[in-house]
């Protein structure tokens, strides 16, 4: 079936593309690295700052609730090396967030890949 | 929609224990595609300048290199843990990382993680952030991203302190051994640190020697040897890779302003508590 093919294919690039890094945080025991979510979401806030940036967003579930995600990404330094400042996201941007669940209870995610309001894959790393 | 991710999950999972072979970059930066290397190594560096460690540099330890960010230890805990004697082994055991799957943040007994206390060397490597050399007179200082940690590198030729009082980086003293090697010696620390990110104890008898070889304009590879007949059996060595990055600054990090606070920004890792959103 083409869409699991696409699916296996983007688990494949996202290994390839992570795994240098798949390991290297401090906070590794919280977060469950089987259990990969994807949710189209509204940013609420941004927030870059040490140790690690926040986006907080919100989701619709599949009976049309609305739910309060957060989602953290590497230190403030880190990205701006990579091309972001405290502007790079805002409140209201329609955002595609994939990243692994928080094991204990919650809506957060560690994001592995965040595509922007531009439509754009936004890089979480710095060179 | 759940199951088609629960099988990319799986397929993610069964990945994961496969080495990165494939992965042509150096290190663990941004994802490159395969093949393509970063900017610095492009085979094209110029040779290394003469007694100069200049520019901002950042570890880029090659892939499957099982070192550095990837197992907050010097080599690979399956395959080649550190000789430890009986104290070694009795401090290791009491150490509670937070670090690849171990302990949450609320769990861990991690000095830097639960006081900020200062990393020590050579634990300062393991956060992943780069560091610059600044000369002085008689010293040059190492100063590194990681809350403004700094070590003063004696350049005078003085000798280590036969009886140093204890601190947290150490007493280092460094010379060059040739044209592009830059040898820094370090004793004197007090007991308070991890000497990685797993939690290998050392004592006040630990001697770190680094040899910082810039092979080329843009490489750099840091030669680590720790010493310690109180904790380690055998002597203890790796070798960490790092690159220039001559368009980076060093910008600020605070770990007391910033990171004590785990309830604030991380409460949803806390295994005891169930708050999950701001």
């Amino acid at each position: 079936m083409k869409i699991r093919s696409l699916l296996v294919f983007a688990a494949v690039a996202l290994v390839l593309a992570f795994s240098g890094v798949m390991f290297a945080h401090h906070g590794t025991a919280a977060y469950d690295t089987q259990n990969s979510l994807t949710f189209k979401g509204t940013v609420t806030e941004f927030r870059f700052i040490n140790p690690h940036c926040q986006i907080y967003f919100d989701v619709k579930n599949d009976k049309g609730e609305l739910e309060h995600w957060q989602g953290e990404l590497t230190a403030p330094n880190k990205l701006a090396r990579a091309g972001w400042t405290k502007h790079s996201l805002n409140p209201g941007d329609q955002i595609t967030i994939t990243g692994f669940a928080g094991k204990y209870g919650g809506h957060s995610l560690w994001i592995r890949k965040l595509i922007g309001p531009g439509g754009q894959s936004m890089q979480l790393f710095e060179d | 929609m759940m199951r088609r991710l629960a099988g990319s999950a799986i397929v993610l999972s069964a990945l994961l224990v496969i080495p990165c072979a494939s992965y042509a970059q150096y290190g663990t930066g941004k994802a490159l595609p395969a093949g393509k290397k970063p900017a610095t190594d492009t085979g094209k560096s110029a040779p290394a300048p003469v007694h100069d460690l200049s520019g901002v540099w950042m570890m880029r330890n090659p892939p499957g290199a099982n070192r550095g960010y990837t197992n907050f230890t010097y080599t690979d805990p399956k395959t080649d843990p550190p000789a430890l004697t009986a104290w070694g082994e009795e401090k290791f055991k009491e150490a509670k990382d937070s670090n690849g799957g171990a302990y949450t943040l609320d769990q861990t007994n991690d000095p830097v993680l639960t006081r900020c206390y200062p990393p020590g060397t050579p634990r300062v490597y393991f956060h992943p952030y780069p560091f610059e050399f600044v000369k002085g007179g008689k010293f040059v200082l190492q100063v590194f991203e990681y809350d403004h940690t700094l070590r003063r590198i004696y350049t005078d030729g003085r000798s280590l302190p036969t009886d140093p009082d204890p601190s947290w980086m150490g007493y280092s003293v460094g010379h060059w051994d040739g044209p592009t090697t830059f040898v820094v010696d370090t004793v004197g620390f007090n007991e308070k640190t991890w000497l990685d990110r797993l939690g290998h104890a050392h004592s006040e008898q630990l001697h770190v020697t680094e040899r910082f070889r810039r092979v080329d304009r843009d490489h750099l590879q840091l030669d680590i040897t720790m010493v310690d007949p109180k904790a380690l059996a055998k002597p203890w060595t790796t070798t960490f890779y790092y690159e220039n990055r001559p368009d980076w600054e060093l910008g600020e990090i605070s770990c007391s302003g910033d990171y004590l606070d785990f309830d604030k920004f991380e409460s949803f890792s806390f295994k005891n508590k169930s708050e999950g959103t701001k």
